[in-house]
């Protein structure tokens, strides 16, 4: 056994172990302390609420519901963002009249809109889309500027040289250029857009959804299933944001030398 | 055929102390370098040696004067004339292989013709081993010679350097030097090479160009009457740099006087351990 393979076992054991003892301990507190357990239930409840949601179908349709919102949301926005990104480091124009309000709106939490959703149009589908793209939008397009604005100026000088112009030279050097911190922001404008999604699938009435899941369970005062669906919303989350977004990003960095 | 400069000056927006105004950066300077000459410029920090290596890689536009080749004007860069800047700007996403076939990819050159002529570069530079490598795993040096090999296999009229050793340690140059001139022998390209090392400049050059104080004109044209291959130690060749170096030290004295504090004097002459190995 190679020793980083040993070093990555211990490390995994240690982990698993710590774990244990936490959910062990958890567990104590709850049924000797005599906290109240409608309050803080013990891992054992909590879990059962994870298994009735899983047989009853509610939770894989509220993740396949949220993650379709996310699909469809994140998708546009990463257009939008990443087009509006490039104009605002391309374009002079665009730069001086949309530039500041782009950096306003990314500062501004998108469930702000919400209320004004609640009056135009109701918590429908519409409003839950147009949360997350905010969310999202202009996060990216800020992303993008920047890493289009800090691709080094040899590269244009080199591609010039070679002889990639216009388009070519958009394709070949620029886009492999600023790849690493456009992808950055795209991770960036997906937890955003998680953020949003999270809080408008809170207030939505008439459909599931992962958020949805935590209000029915405070709804009946089932504080195991709030907690099951508390974990469920971060191992998707991590999953997303490690899993996809962490793998990609560590892939192209060490590809470039950056990382590792 | 020949690169032609003619009547070339340049200024930029400088910012001084009483407001901006228009600094005299080089020139006017005229020119004319043969075919497969090496020609290297010389001269203080400052006096318009890039300006006027970008003015013919066509980065930059001369305010009076023009540049030709073969009598065609200089409009915007290009593959005829390939530049090797201070840095390596290798394309990190690509191999080191793919990074010297780009040019050869644009021009539309197949891909197994490609190849083999990057190959044939690489091997010019000693790298062949390393064509699969990405730059990331190359040393300082190993980049450069990378970066040159890239510009070679362009084919190009004239190959510009602009200080191309001068980021790397003195025993990494020393041996980039020798494959430089190994590789001009062997090529007969027609370089024009910038430099602060005066020894560099006397080992590698055909004539060099010494430029005066900004904005740089010329001091002195020089031919460097040693035939190839030369030999680094040669008693020679620092007889003959040593003489450069007086020169020089007065353009960069004026240069010192005007830029630093006023209560900054010269060394007297035999105060002046003279040293051509010594960057300027
Ligand atoms: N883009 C620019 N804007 C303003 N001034 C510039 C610009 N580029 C060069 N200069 C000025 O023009 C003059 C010549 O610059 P240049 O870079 O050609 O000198 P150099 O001889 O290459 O110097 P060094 O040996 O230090 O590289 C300098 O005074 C410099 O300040
Ligand atoms: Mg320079």
């Amino acid at each position: 056994m190679s020793s980083a393979i040993r070093m990555f076992a211990k490390k995994l054991a240690v982990q698993i172990v710590f774990a244990g003892v936490l959910l062990l301990a958890w567990e104590a507190i709850v049924k000797v302390g005599g906290v109240p357990p409608y309050l803080v239930p013990p891992p054992t409840s909590v879990f059962a609420a994870f298994v009735d949601m899983a047989t009853s179908g509610i939770l894989w349709q509220s993740v396949g519901l949220s993650l379709y919102r996310m699909a469809i949301g994140y998708g546009v926005s990463l257009v939008l963002g990443t087009v509006l990104g490039i104009l605002l480091a391309r374009s002079w124009f665009v730069k001086t009249t949309a530039g500041s309000v782009v950096l306003a709106l990314q500062s501004l939490p998108s469930i702000c809109w919400l209320p004004f959703a609640l009056l135009w149009v109701g918590i429908d589908e519409r409003a839950i889309l147009a949360v997350v793209v905010l969310g999202a939008t202009f996060a990216i397009a800020v992303a993008t500027e920047n890493a289009i604005r800090n691709v080094p100026p040899i590269y244009l000088k080199v591609g010039q040289v070679l002889g990639a112009k216009g388009f070519v030279f958009a394709r070949d050097i620029l886009f492999f250029a600023a790849l690493p911190e456009w992808l950055g922001g795209m991770k960036l404008g997906w937890s955003f857009a998680w953020r949003s999604l999270m809080a408008a699938e809170l207030i939505r009435k008439d459909s599931l959804g992962m958020g949805r899941l935590l209000e029915i369970g405070r709804s009946f005062n089932d504080v195991p299933m709030m907690l099951a669906a508390i974990l469920v919303i971060i191992v998707v989350g991590v999953t997303v944001d490690w899993g996809v977004f962490g793998t990609i990003e560590t892939k192209v960095r060490r590809l470039y030398g950056l990382q590792k | 055929m020949t690169l032609e400069v003619d009547n070339v000056s340049r200024t930029y927006l400088g910012i001084r102390r009483n407001g901006t105004q228009q600094v005299a950066a080089l020139g006017p300077l005229s020119l004319t370098i043969p075919s497969r000459e090496f020609f290297a410029v010389l001269g203080p920090s400052g006096c318009g040696k890039s300006t006027l290596l970008n003015v013919i890689a066509g980065f930059e536009k001369p305010d009076t004067g023009r540049v030709t080749l073969d009598g065609k004007p200089i409009m915007s860069p290009g593959p005829d004339r390939a530049v090797v800047f201070q840095e390596p700007g290798l394309m990190p996403w690509l191999t080191v292989r793919e990074n010297v076939e780009y040019g050869l990819k644009l021009r539309g050159i197949k891909a197994h013709e490609r190849r083999e002529r990057a190959m044939h570069f690489l091997k010019m530079v000693h790298l062949s081993k390393y064509a699969e490598a990405r730059p990331h795993e190359l040393s300082g040096g190993m980049r450069q010679r990378v970066a040159i090999a890239r510009a070679l296999a362009l084919e190009p009229r004239v190959l510009l350097m602009d200080e191309p050793f001068s980021a790397l340690d003195a025993q990494t140059r020393d041996l980039l030097h020798d494959e430089l001139q190994r590789i001009w022998i062997e090529t007969h390209v027609t370089v024009v090479f910038v430099t602060h090392n005066i020894n560099e400049a006397v080992y590698l050059a055909d004539r060099i160009l010494l430029m005066t104080a900004p904005p740089g004109r010329i001091k002195r044209l020089v031919r460097v009457p040693f035939a190839r291959p030369r030999q680094k130690t040669s008693s020679d060749l620092s007889i003959f740099a040593t003489m450069l170096q007086k020169e020089i030290k007065e353009e960069v004295d004026k240069v010192a006087s005007r830029e630093f504090d006023p209560d900054w004097t010269p060394a007297t002459r035999s105060e002046v351990l003279v040293d051509p190995a010594a960057e300027i």
